[in-house]
Parts: C-alpha cells; sequence; structure tokens
C-alpha cells in the first residue's frame, strides 16, 4: 500500500490541449464552474534591446496541469468545521459530502482552488484521484488521457527520486502552505513563484 | 458580493455588537450599582438586556443562509480540535444559552446579586474570547488580506464601538419610556442616563482613534506586502471601492467623533433630553451604517494566493 499518492507532471512534455481536464469532468460528470482538474497557461516576456541596438524578444509561455495535490498538510482538512475532510491511508484526500456543511471555508484556505462547491447539491467536491479507478489497480482518468504523456500518478517518495523534488513553479503558489504531494518536472522557461517576468494568461479557466 | 458574504456581514457586526453591548451593560450596572443602588440599575439596564436576546437570535439565524447544506449544520462543531469555525460555533451557542439563562435571571431576580454576577461575568468572557474566535477564522495564511492582527484588533474595536453606542441609543429609550410612564421618578434615571452617556461617548471618542491607528497602518501594510494578492486586495479596498472607504470614514467620524463629543459636552450641561436623545441615536446610526460598510469592504478583499 502507498504512503501517499502523488501526481506527477512535466511541463515539457504539456501542449495545454486540456484533455485532462475534459476527461476529468467527463468521468464525474461535473457541472458548469466545477472544473477539479485545470490547465494553467503562463506567459510573459518583452522586446529587448542588444549592444548592437538591435530588438529580440524573449517571450516564452508553458502550461501547468494541476488538480487536488492531496497535500501532506491538508489545509482543507484543518479547517473544515465538520470532519468532511479526510486523508486515507495512501494520502488520497477525500470529501465526504454526506457530512459537508457546504460553508465553503475550505475554498477560503486552499491554495490550488481544489475543493470547488456543486452549486446544485449545496455541497464541497474536488479531486478525489479516481480512487475508484486508482483502488482497481487503475489510473486517474486525467493521467490515463494525456496524449502527451505528460501526467503521471503514484507513490510520492519515488516520483521524487526519480523527477526531483520541486513542487512549486508560477503561477502555482509556494509549497510552504499545504506541502503538496506534487512533483513537478519545470518547463524550461518556468518562471519561479511569485516572479513579475509572466502572468496567468487565462485566470478564467483556472 | 453574495448572499454568503451579506450573511457573513450581518453575522459578524450583529453578533459583535451583542457581545460589546453585553459587556459594557454589565460594566454600566456595575458602576450604577455602587452609585445608585441596584433597583435603579435595574431600572435603567434590564431592558436593554433583554433587547440583546433578539439580536443574537437573529445574527445565528442569519449564519445558516450562507450554507449550501444547512441540514447538515450541528455536524459543524466536530472540528473543535483543529477549526476555528468550529470553535466559533460551539462559544457562539454557549454564549446564547448562557446569556438566556443570565438575562432570566436577572428578569426575574433570581439567584443573590452575586450569583448574578458572577454568571454575567461568565457570559461576559466567554463573548470576548467568541470575539476573538470570530478573528482567528480569518488567520489564513492564503489570505494576506484577512491573516493580519488587524482583523483581531479590528473585531474588538467594533464589539465595544458598536457595544457603547447601542447601549447609549438603547438607554435614550429606555428612559423615554420611563419618564412617560412615571414622570416624578424619572429624575434620579436622568442623572445616571447623563453621566453613563458622558462615559460611553469618551469610550467611543477613544475607540474611533484607536480605529483611525489601526486603518491606515493595516492599509499601508497590506500595500507594500510582496505577495500580490495583498496588493490585490488593497486595491479592491482603495481603488476600486475608494468612495466606500471614505464615505465609511467620514461616517465613522461624524459618528464616534462629532456626534459622540456633542453627546459628552449635552450630557455635562443638562441639555433637553430630546437633543441629547438624538444626537445619541444619530451616532449609533452612523456608525452602524460606517461598521456595516466596513465589513462589506473586509469582504470584498479576500484574494487567495495562488490559483
Amino acid at each position: 500500500m502507498a504512503k501517499q499518492l502523488a501526481f506527477y507532471f512535466n511541463a515539457n512534455a504539456c501542449t495545454g490541449c486540456k484533455a485532462c481536464q475534459t476527461a476529468c469532468k467527463d468521468k464525474w460528470d461535473l457541472n458548469v464552474g466545477q472544473t477539479w482538474r485545470r490547465v494553467a497557461e503562463y506567459s510573459g516576456g518583452n522586446w529587448v534591446v542588444n549592444a548592437d541596438g538591435t530588438y529580440t524578444q524573449n517571450i516564452f509561455a508553458y502550461y501547468t496541469s494541476v488538480a487536488c495535490n492531496h497535500c501532506e498538510s491538508p489545509t482543507c482538512l484543518e479547517v473544515c468545521p465538520s470532519k468532511a475532510i479526510s486523508k486515507r491511508d495512501d494520502g488520497i484526500v477525500l470529501i465526504d459530502d454526506a457530512a459537508c456543511i457546504g460553508c465553503r471555508y475550505c475554498e477560503w484556505a486552499c491554495p490550488y482552488a481544489a475543493p470547488q462547491f456543486d452549486e446544485a447539491r449545496g455541497v464541497m467536491t474536488k479531486c478525489n484521484m479516481c480512487y475508484d479507478a486508482v483502488d482497481a489497480g487503475g489510473k486517474p482518468a486525467c493521467v490515463a488521457a494525456c496524449p502527451s504523456r505528460a501526467l503521471d500518478f503514484g507513490e510520492l517518495e519515488e516520483l521524487r527520486a526519480k523527477y526531483g523534488d520541486v513542487a512549486e513553479i508560477a503561477p502555482l503558489p509556494s509549497a510552504e502552505y499545504t506541502q503538496p504531494s506534487l512533483v513537478i518536472t519545470p518547463h524550461k522557461s518556468a518562471a519561479p513563484v511569485g516572479s513579475a517576468a509572466g502572468e496567468l494568461a487565462n485566470p478564467e479557466e483556472v | 458580493m453574495e448572499l454568503k458574504e451579506w450573511s457573513l456581514i450581518i453575522f459578524t457586526i450583529v453578533m459583535q455588537m451583542a457581545i460589546g453591548s453585553f459587556v459594557i451593560l454589565g460594566g454600566v450596572h456595575y458602576f450604577a450599582t455602587r452609585r445608585n443602588g441596584m433597583a435603579e440599575a435595574d431600572r435603567m439596564a434590564d431592558r436593554s438586556l433583554l433587547a440583546i436576546g433578539p439580536l443574537v437570535v437573529l445574527a445565528l439565524l442569519v449564519t445558516l443562509l450562507h450554507l449550501g447544506n444547512p441540514l447538515n449544520a450541528p455536524r459543524a462543531i466536530s472540528n473543535f480540535g483543529s477549526s476555528w469555525l468550529s470553535r466559533e460555533i460551539i462559544l457562539a451557542g454557549t454564549f446564547s444559552v448562557l446569556g438566556a439563562v443570565f438575562a432570566f435571571m436577572q428578569w426575574r431576580k433570581i439567584g443573590s446579586m452575586n450569583v448574578r454576577r458572577v454568571v454575567g461575568l461568565v457570559v461576559a468572557l466567554v463573548g470576548l474570547v467568541l470575539v476573538y474566535a470570530m478573528a482567528m477564522i480569518y488567520q489564513l495564511p492564503t489570505v494576506p488580506a484577512w491573516n493580519s492582527p488587524a482583523t483581531v484588533i479590528t473585531f474588538f474595536i467594533t464589539t465595544f464601538l458598536l457595544g457603547a453606542l447601542a447601549i447609549g441609543a438603547a438607554f435614550v429609550a429606555n428612559f423615554t419610556y420611563l419618564r412617560g410612564k412615571k414622570p416624578d421618578k424619572a429624575n434620579v434615571q436622568y442623572t445616571m442616563l447623563a453621566t453613563t452617556l458622558r462615559w460611553l461617548a469618551l469610550m467611543a471618542i477613544v475607540l474611533l482613534g484607536l480605529h483611525f491607528v489601526v486603518i491606515p497602518l493595516y492599509l499601508a501594510t497590506l500595500a507594500i506586502n510582496p505577495e500580490p494578492a495583498a496588493v490585490a486586495s488593497a486595491n479592491v479596498i482603495v481603488g476600486q471601492n475608494g468612495l466606500l472607504l471614505a464615505v465609511r470614514l467620514v461616517l465613522l467620524f461624524l459618528g464616534a467623533g462629532v456626534f459622540a463629543v456633542f453627546v459628552y459636552k449635552n450630557a455635562a450641561s443638562e441639555a433637553k433630553l430630546r437633543v441629547l436623545g438624538s444626537m445619541a441615536y444619530l451616532a449609533f446610526a452612523l456608525v452602524l451604517i460606517s461598521e456595516i460598510m466596513g465589513r462589506y469592504l473586509f469582504y470584498a478583499s479576500m484574494v487567495r494566493v495562488g490559483i
């Protein structure tokens, strides 16, 4: 049994196609306004004046696919007043909607916008790492759907040993807040967290 | 701003006003008893005490409006070990039940004065811890605009400022009622009212000063915070809602400053009750509106870090 399951994301392989997002939305039949996995586009750059007076540009853009990171310190779980959020032995963080009161406090606390409100049912929902598929030995829908194999999942320590321990790049928040179970291979143009080099180009989509 | 935020604005403002009123009422009653005896102190304070009850009930009911699934509301107390929201709900329940017990005892004069004083003191302490818990809910590292000592200080200023002015207005109404019923017996009560209003006005002026120290320091700190979410919050308060902020500050100054000074001066010179009363009502109304605007800005400034 895994100790802490985690997502892996390779920014160099991602083309921003959002197949992961769509597969997730399809499998869990999510309403408009609920997008458990989202793809953030971060871009920037400008004209640079060279020594000889000529101009070249240094524009860049890269994608970051992010869902619930099933954090090692899940702040949603800490602040939830009704103990509706729990962490399984394999690290998957789940919301029990039978216990949720729909106060949306977890929404304020999570820096990844993972808990999302279901307007129709009045309860919070979020990525559950497709625990049904994982329990059956399969993969989460997003991982299975990625055409460029930019996504993977597995035991956090194994993923870290294989890919390093980067868990934060712009536009993600600092990993300090929740210790996300996330391993990223940063894009070659990746900007550090809080960088002013670029900006989130699709805020309405994340 | 949606229904959710409005229910939180009403809950926090009304609950803090109720707690501040209770605590200040206790203090006033204590000193009034020492000076004029318990019977006169009760005559001045009891009706105001009973008026706090409906306020608390209103505040508690309004909180249900912000829940997506109110049927599960009783579960909200279960995570008191780590959630300030659970702690707040437990404290709010304790304050309401104990407060109701105390109000009933005081109304029917059950138990000796000392027993009632002890119960009242416990209720007041629970109320003050409740204000602290309400502020701690917003100490979220992911919301820099809220994650500040200013939230705690401001919640306490609101508690005492609205409490003082609400009690001032309630005492004026109570005195008007007493005088209408028994005109001859109102004299002692008028002296008590004038003394109390002077102290309440003084308190409002000091709290106004404290507000005017905290607000600019808070906004300045927010504006120079390196976290983009903090700067975005400062922009919501000062930029997008600059006019609202200005009106709030002016109303606060007029209510807790100008009119409180008038109340202070007129209470000393034993001016006509009608003038004094109008000013006490006006000061309360202006500060209440200003505090609601301030709380609106507080919720509007919610900008979370991350994506």
